[in-house]
């Protein structure tokens, strides 16, 4: 072994003298890497940039024109990009702060030890594993305008009426929020009850010689405790829902009269009903650079409120 | 809420003790309650899929099915169009081959970056963490465009390979090798154990539980995936979630058939949850809380 290596050049040793012995481990995922990852972005620019024609071999350069599109009042790209953009917004405003609180209070309700605790906690984790089809499903039927289980209670309850709330626009909204909140809860739940069990006890002790209560306990003590998983909760929770999907589709198909359509279904819409494959890729592009930026931004705050919260 | 806040400030030793019952129950009854809303959609589809379907409109409303029927379950397993074994078969195919290739990926590419010095190797990690902050519909055309010109429209190709070099479990096996202590290695090299050895006698041993959670979560996700099947795979080569919607929404539009193969798709993974379950919370804990 000793003289093979001293005789052959670095480069062609056969043992793990040789330099190009780490690259050889990652050489399966590099080559991966570069063609699923790094050359689609670079694809989805081209593609963004050209009249994309499946069945053609030669596809048209036509600059910015799908960019432009967007941004230009009267195209129907402007108009249908712009009007689910907001619908996609109102889901995250109203999503996100239910995802968060829901999931504290449920953490906070199961904190100390209690009858069935590991039997609720499976409970609230469990639709969390469903896959959105079914979940939306579930949903649907139970929304359903006739005989869904929310409408033969409303009817049964005095000076309530049914609500047909999967064709009115406004209450769409309501299986699809509801929906999304028992289905994705469970996992902020078990991030803040994990955060929970490792605050110190020596906090509480101090605050209750202070004669703190319940409240004022939660709010000096837990909260500013609880603050960066709230943050990675809200930056996790955020760019989730503003990806939103499979729930309108599946409960809604983005009804009625597109109000519930997500902008992620309606860039889908564009590529697959429509064919127009290079103006959905420009709506990615600036779709997904807006959600970088939101990212980034979250990102930011994330570190200076930690950093204020240690200081 | 400030009454019980109010009843607490007054603790003293013996108090304390009769004050924590009725919080308890208070609290106790809220848990159950919720767990009846969150456990009653899945408890309505389960009746619903045994009604026969003038029963599951009928009023007043039967809370416990009055005559139980499998005739959905029967009437759906015989339509023509419905290949339920099928689309199992391509779920559990995919999702599992997605999930070992990208955890065996995840091990071989974590290695040198985490127990090997060369150049380059700082930038190639940055260059893979940057890449998970690339949100994923930023793929959806090109990776779709690519599968027709690579003929892999309608082929478990398409399922399989386009996720699998995602950086996440790069990332995540990286954190657990890094804190394998080094005299491990060093010990084995004097045995005379070449590096892929020491990766796979020394190493791997210490990476079986996050590989384990890693795989599942992977499985998980490759199994729930929804956006990417319903537009690369149809007909035949779906996988199942999705196949129940588009399917269903076409073939059965009644909900005693829609609720029977809901049913379906969802038990199996509720059965398995259900078993695997401390593992599985511990698992999520170890990916995503690993520095908590």
């Amino acid at each position: 072994m000793i003289s093979t290596r001293a005789r052959r050049p670095p480069l062609l040793r056969l043992d793990d003298s040789n330099p190009l012995v780490p690259y050889l481990y990652l050489l399966p995922q590099a080559l991966l890497f570069l063609a699923f990852v790094v050359f689609p972005i670079a694809f989805g620019i081209y593609v963004s940039l050209h009249r994309w024609n499946i069945l053609s071999d030669r596809q048209t350069f036509v600059g910015l024109d799908y960019y432009t599109a967007i941004f230009t009042a009267g195209t129907p790209q402007a108009q249908f990009f712009w009007k689910t953009m907001l619908n996609t917004g109102f889901f995250v405003a109203v999503s996100v702060p239910l995802l968060i609180g829901c999931a504290l209070g449920l953490a906070l309700l199961l904190e100390k030890p209690i009858a069935g605790r590991g039997f609720f906690r499976t409970v609230f984790f469990l639709p969390t594993i469903l896959a959105v089809s079914i979940m939306g499903l579930l949903w649907r039927w139970m929304f359903e305008n006739g005989s869904g289980l929310i409408n033969v209670v409303l009817e049964r309850i005095p000076f309530l009426n049914t609500v047909p709330f999967l064709t009115t626009v406004g209450w769409a909204w309501v299986p699809i929020i509801v929906g999304t909140v028992w289905w994705t809860v469970g996992f902020n739940m078990v991030l803040y009850s994990a955060a929970l069990a490792g605050i110190p006890r020596a906090y509480y002790d101090a605050a209750q010689l202070d004669g703190a209560g319940t409240f004022a306990t939660f709010r000096f003590v837990t909260w500013p405790m609880l603050a960066p998983v709230t943050l990675f909760a809200a930056i996790t929770t955020t760019i989730a829902s503003f990806q939103v999907f499979g729930q309108p589709h599946v409960i809604t198909n983005g009804g009625p009269l597109r109000s519930t359509q997500s902008v992620m279904m309606y860039i889908t819409e564009e590529a697959f009903t429509n064919f127009r494959f290079s103006s959905a890729a420009a709506m990615s592009m600036v779709f997904g650079l807006a959600l970088l930026v939101i990212a980034a931004f979250q990102f930011r705050l994330m570190l200076q409120d930690t950093g204020r919260g240690n200081s | 809420m400030a009454t019980i806040a109010g009843t607490g400030r007054t603790g003293v030793a013996v108090g304390s003790r009769r004050r924590r019952m009725p919080r308890g129950i208070i609290r106790f009854v809220t848990l159950s309650l919720l767990a009846m809303i969150f456990l009653a959609p899945i408890y309505w589809m389960a009746t619903t899929s045994v009604k026969s379907e003038s029963d599951t409109i009928a009023r007043p409303v039967q809370w416990i099915p009055e005559e139980p029927t499998l005739e959905n379950y029967r009437a759906i397993f015989a339509s023509p169009n419905a290949t339920f074994l099928r689309w199992t078969w391509n779920s559990l195919f995919t999702s599992v081959a997605f999930s070992l290739l990208s955890v065996a990926l995840g091990v071989l590419t974590a290695y040198p970056l985490a127990r090997m010095r060369f150049p380059g190797r700082q930038t190639w990690f940055w260059i893979l963490l940057g890449s998970m902050m690339v949100p994923g519909i930023i793929f959806l055309i090109p990776h779709y465009l690519m599968m027709i010109q690579l003929n892999w429209i309608d082929t478990y190709n398409a399922l399989i390979w386009p996720g699998v070099p995602g950086a996440f479990g790069v990332f995540l096996m990286r954190q657990f090798l890094v804190s394998v202590p080094l005299e491990l290695e060093e010990a084995a090299r004097l045995d005379g154990a070449n590096s892929l050895q020491i990766l796979v006698y020394v190493l791997v041993p210490f990476l079986i539980a996050p590989m384990a959670a890693l795989g599942l979560f992977n499985f998980m996700a490759a199994w729930n995936n929804y956006v990417w099947p319903l537009f690369v795979v149809h007909g035949d080569m779906q996988t199942l979630p999705v196949a129940i919607t588009t399917f269903s929404s076409r073939y059965w539009t009644t909900y005693g058939k829609l609720m029977a193969g809901t049913a379906i798709a969802s038990i199996p993974v509720l059965i398995a949850f259900l078993v695997a379950q401390p593992y599985f919370i511990r698992g999520m804990s170890l990916t995503g809380l690993k520095d908590e």
